[in-house]
């Protein structure tokens, strides 16, 4: 199979294949569980649309465009040689970084907050783009230092790194997204072998700034969020609504679901179709289809991790720990937000959620991860 | 990464190393999931039913039935406000898709005119319930129809009626009635343990908001059952019965307030004089007949909610059309409170009626001169001249009797230095300076020049026209100086007469009424020894006094802005007699029903033009057939030399 060859800056002592894409070396697995998750994204997306889903600029049908073009991104990121990563490691980063102002500057607000930015109409969400590139330049930071990984001087550069993008998001404010790309770094950390040592203290560090968030950083609507987690019925129809509702609509599943289409949710659940879409999961799949996301998400981020373990060399390791993290984090959050155990946060459930950023920058993630797998520097 | 054996064997070390790291991971990643989906399990399939009948249980929410809200009167019976009903824009965000929010806006920021973002923006701030409708703007019947037609365009849409107040004398009644307007923020934080809601109305200004708490009523609250889609169950329980707003039955006659507009316009526009106030009130309860301050504003621009720029040119315009001339602000009363000298000096003792005192060109006090206004003096003056010709050397002597701390306290009999305690917001209280005052604020004595200066009501003496009007009521009816008021009776809905508002004295003055008689008569020599010299030939009998303060800012040849007062009192039977020409006898009465005063802001006049003012609104009141008008007065020219 010819596929699109870059060559990357350093050949020097390459082997004539090194560099090559192998597609025998192909996750295919990885491509499976992901394009499964995807799919009952879409079918929920079907299932929501609230006049016909056939129409154009429906949720389902500009949903299947963005899967089309998740797809090219992930074929176009497997078939690329991913030592260019690192050989533009810098720009990538500008990119990353540029794209959180850019979002900051002329995104669109509400009520004084600004993440999305609006492309032809369809509103987009840079800082998820901006996830994976982060990834990619903290596991190229950490692939320099491989040899001091348990010094503190990593920890610390490690953070730094992290630290421009994190503040831009937290300004936006996005505390969720922020709380992702923490999630990345201790995924990235954790998996290329950094120290355990460092690394509670580092955890719990953030742990001992909560309060000072509490006080700071959080608005008022992010405390009457977390305020409603706690206390869901102290305001049923306010902001404890969505919880309430989401939890009385997963339990309306039962075992074995309503059925698809039969869901009552749409018209309760204001965004059932995003954030919320495992409540309708829930609803109409039921326990069983609750239960096939749920592991095919534990497969997904193994099989990430996986990509790590059989290549050994700490860019991929710290790669594909820091898109495990992020993918862990993200599915805990928003599936335990749904099940009213995690306050509510923005943050979209991978590949399932309706969104043109998150399943854009999901396949990038996952397409980066493949070209590792494919191009390993030693063959299993 | 490199195909070096050495680098190779560090790699595959640095793996089984980390062995048990993937372990761990793999752990969390189960664990995760595994506790995830026990929680799954117990939510759909253990406890499944219970959230279910939970469910279905309908939920029951409160809500405020709304009443209408009061009405105002004038004395007569002529209703002054409506409440017209006004289409409002809303959106209910649990009835509108997430993914056509956009496009929504897009939709009503076409026929509105509010940019999209701004409609968004403001369906995000909303903290409360999906189910709480949004206000967004009022719209004009046309866009209600237009929205009303083709609903599919517009999910989540309503357009709902909702009463707005409609003034309808517009501007004539601005600064009395004010307005109402949407609750704001800060207001709403203080005001909801008593029953307001987000985007309540509620009155900002003027009587609607001193009598809030009539007019608004009490809401009614009911309680619904909505089921999950938000709709209601079956028929509200009402909890609490509404309790309809009352109406005021105001002591304002609007024609004697358009009389006063009237008059106070005819002689503003005549030469271009910016600012000025009419009132006009009955001495002997203190009811508030006229009170009319110019310029004005439409306060209709404001119920139905004015825009920022227009506010804010409202705000900005140099003469402050916001603010009531008769109590916001404070100007020198200048010679109109010679009266609070002399009824003090006379009961003080220190002048007799018949005690004459030599008035002069000036006074010496070290190297200063005080002037009297016409640079001569008259010789020897009782009060009754003195006040007439308004001598200031004549009251530079007398305050000097009486000293800062006596004056002051005459003063402060008269009503001076405190509020009046009208029923509208934000009266100014003016300043009756004392010793003790100068002390604490400018850190010293009073001097002679100053004591003179403060009792011919200039230097720091400060007050309202109403002030000044209250304490010639009080000269007036013998002695008591009452609250001024504008409402009389607070009615129902149906308009019977639930209460009647008393006449509050504030005090009887501390002085006898001989002395009152000395200078009600004094007063009327104003008129008869030709001072005011324009009201001599008018067929009914005006007493009072003129009064000219300079204030404000300097011109370029150095010279202060002078503006004009007149507050006149006229006795019960006002006509001339043959027994009485002069009226002399009349004033002498305590039975005055109509006390008037004008004041102008920076007049530049040749005469005082509030005298005229006071003269067209009398002709006005008593419908006098001839004009009594003399245009002349109020010709631009130096009234420098023509000190009252």
């Amino acid at each position: 199979m010819s596929t699109l060859r870059l060559e990357p800056a350093r050949v020097g002592t390459l082997t004539a294949r090194e560099g090559e894409g192998r597609w025998y070396g192909f996750d295919l697995q990885l491509a499976i569980f992901a394009l499964s998750l995807t799919v009952i994204g879409l079918l929920m997306a079907f299932t929501n649309s609230a006049d016909d889903p056939l129409r154009a600029g429906s949720i389902f049908t500009r949903g299947l465009t963005w899967l089309a073009l998740a797809a090219i991104v992930f074929v176009a990121s497997a078939a690329a040689d991913h030592h260019w990563l690192r050989t533009f490691v810098w720009p990538i980063y500008g990119t990353g970084i540029a794209l959180l102002l850019l979002t900051l500057f002329i995104g669109s607000g509400t009520g004084g907050v600004s993440r999305w930015v609006s492309i032809f109409g369809l509103q987009f969400q840079f800082s998820e783009v901006s996830k994976i590139l982060l990834a990619v330049v903290l596991a190229h930071y950490l692939a320099t230092r491989s040899a001091r990984l348990g010094s503190v001087r990593t920890f610390v550069g490690a953070g730094l790194v992290v630290l421009p993008m994190l503040g831009l998001v937290l300004v936006q404010p996005d505390l969720g997204t922020s709380l992702v790309f923490a999630a990345i770094l201790l995924g990235a950390l954790f998996m290329s072998g950094a120290s355990l040592r460092w690394l509670t203290a580092m955890v719990l560090g953030v742990l001992a700034m909560v309060p000072l968030a509490w006080q700071v950083l959080l608005r008022d609507y992010q405390k009457q969020r977390l305020i409603s987690f706690l206390d869901p019925a102290a305001d049923p129809l306010g902001s404890g609504y969505q919880l309430q509702q989401s939890q009385i609509t997963v339990s309306s599943g039962g075992l074995f679901g309503r059925g698809l289409t039969n869901g009552l949710a749409g018209e309760n659940l204001p965004v059932g179709s995003t954030d919320f879409v495992f409540a309708r999961v829930g609803e109409e799949l039921g326990f069983l289809g609750g239960a096939v996301v749920l592991t095919l998400f534990a497969l997904l981020i193994w099989r990430v991790l996986h990509v790590g373990w059989r290549s050994g060399d700490t860019f991929t390791l710290a790669f594909s720990g820091g898109i495990a993290g992020m993918l862990l984090f993200q599915m805990i959050v928003n599936i335990g937000m749904v099940l009213g155990v995690m306050p509510v946060t923005g943050i979209p459930l991978p590949f399932v959620t309706h969104g043109g950023a998150s399943l854009i920058s999901a396949a990038l993630g996952l397409g980066i991860l493949e070209s590792l797998a494919m191009r390993r520097s030693r063959s299993t | 990464m490199t195909a070096d054996p050495a680098r190779l064997g560090e790699e595959m070390a640095a793996q089984r190393d980390l062995a048990p790291r993937f372990v761990a991971f793999g752990v969390a990643i189960v664990l995760a999931v595994t506790g995830l989906g026990l929680r799954l399990f117990q939510l759909q399939v253990a406890e499944g039913s219970s959230y279910q009948a939970y469910a279905e249980q309908p939920l029951a929410i409160e809500r405020p039935v709304p009443v209408a809200r009061g009405l105002l009167y004038d004395r007569r019976g002529r209703l002054l406000v409506e409440n017209v009903p006004t289409f409002v824009l809303r959106i209910l965000p649990a009835e509108m898709p997430f993914e056509v929010r956009p496009d929504v806006a897009e939709r009503i920021s076409r026929l509105t005119d509010i940019p999209a973002r701004k409609i968004i923006e403001r369906l995000d701030a909303r903290t409360g319930s999906q189910y709480e409708p949004v206000r967004i703007t009022d719209v004009s019947t046309e866009t209600a129809r237009v929205i009303a037609e083709d609903p599919r365009l517009f999910p989540g849409v309503q357009v709902d009626l909702e009463p707005r107040r409609q003034y309808l004398q517009g501007k004539l009644m601005s600064h009395l009635l004010g307005w109402t307007g949407r609750i704001s923020g800060p207001e709403y934080q203080r005001l909801k343990d008593e029953g307001y809601y987000p985007e309540d109305l509620l009155g900002k200004a003027g009587l609607e908001a001193t009598y809030e708490d009539v007019l608004r009523g009490t809401y009614g609250l009911e309680l619904v059952d909505l089921d999950r889609q938000g709709l209601e169950v079956r028929a509200p329980d009402l909890l609490r019965e509404p309790i309809p707003g009352r109406s005021l039955e105001l002591t304002i006659d609007s024609k004697a307030q358009r009389n006063g507009e009237k008059a106070l316009k005819w002689a503003m526009d005549r030469v271009g004089i910016k600012r000025g106030t009419l009132i006009a009130m009955n001495p002997q309860n203190g009811e508030v007949l006229a009170l009319v301050s110019l310029p004005g504003y439409d306060n209709n621009r404001f119920a139905q909610g004015i825009s920022t720029s227009e506010y804010r040119r409202l705000l900005k315009d140099p003469a402050k059309p916001m603010l009531n001339v008769a109590i916001n602000e404070q100007y020198p009363p200048g010679s109109t409170y010679k009266l609070v000298t002399g009824a003090g000096a006379l009961a003080d003792g220190k002048i007799s009626p018949t005690s004459r005192i030599k008035t002069e060109p000036f006074i010496e006090i070290g190297e200063w001169r005080y002037w009297d206004w016409n640079k001569q003096g008259w010789g020897p003056l009782d009060i009754f001249d003195g006040f007439g010709h308004s001598s200031d050397t004549f009251f530079y002597k007398v305050s000097g009797m009486l000293g800062i701390d006596r004056l002051a306290y005459w003063a402060r009999q008269f009503g001076f230095g405190k509020p009046t305690g009208i029923d509208l917001p934000a009266e100014a209280a003016g300043i009756v300076p004392t010793n003790e005052w100068k002390e604490r604020t400018l850190n010293e004595q009073y001097f002679t020049g100053e004591l003179y200066q403060a009792g011919i009501g200039q230097g720091y003496n400060m007050s309202t026209p109403l002030q000044v009007l209250n304490a010639y009521a009080a000269m007036a009816n013998g002695g008591t100086l009452y609250k001024p008021q504008l409402v009389r009776k607070i009615l129902d809905a149906e308009g019977n007469v639930l209460e009647r508002v008393p006449p509050e004295v504030i005090r009887e003055l501390d002085i006898d009424k001989s002395v009152l008689r000395t200078m009600r008569v004094a007063s009327r020599r104003v008129v008869t020894i030709r001072h005011t010299y324009n009201l001599v030939d008018l067929p009914i009998v005006v007493a009072g006094k003129s009064g000219t303060s300079e204030f404000g800012v300097r011109d370029s040849q150095g010279r202060l802005p002078f503006s004009n007062w007149f507050v006149a009192f006229v006795p019960k039977d006002p006509r001339k007699t043959e027994a009485d020409p002069t009226g002399l006898a009349a004033v002498r009465r305590e039975d005055s029903d109509l006390v008037v005063l004008a004041y102008l802001d920076d007049t530049r006049t040749k005469g005082n033009a509030a005298t005229e003012v006071v003269k067209y609104y009398l002709q006005l009141h008593y419908g006098l057939k001839t004009d009594l008008r003399q245009g002349w007065v109020l010709e631009r020219g130096n009234f420098y030399n023509l000190n009252s």
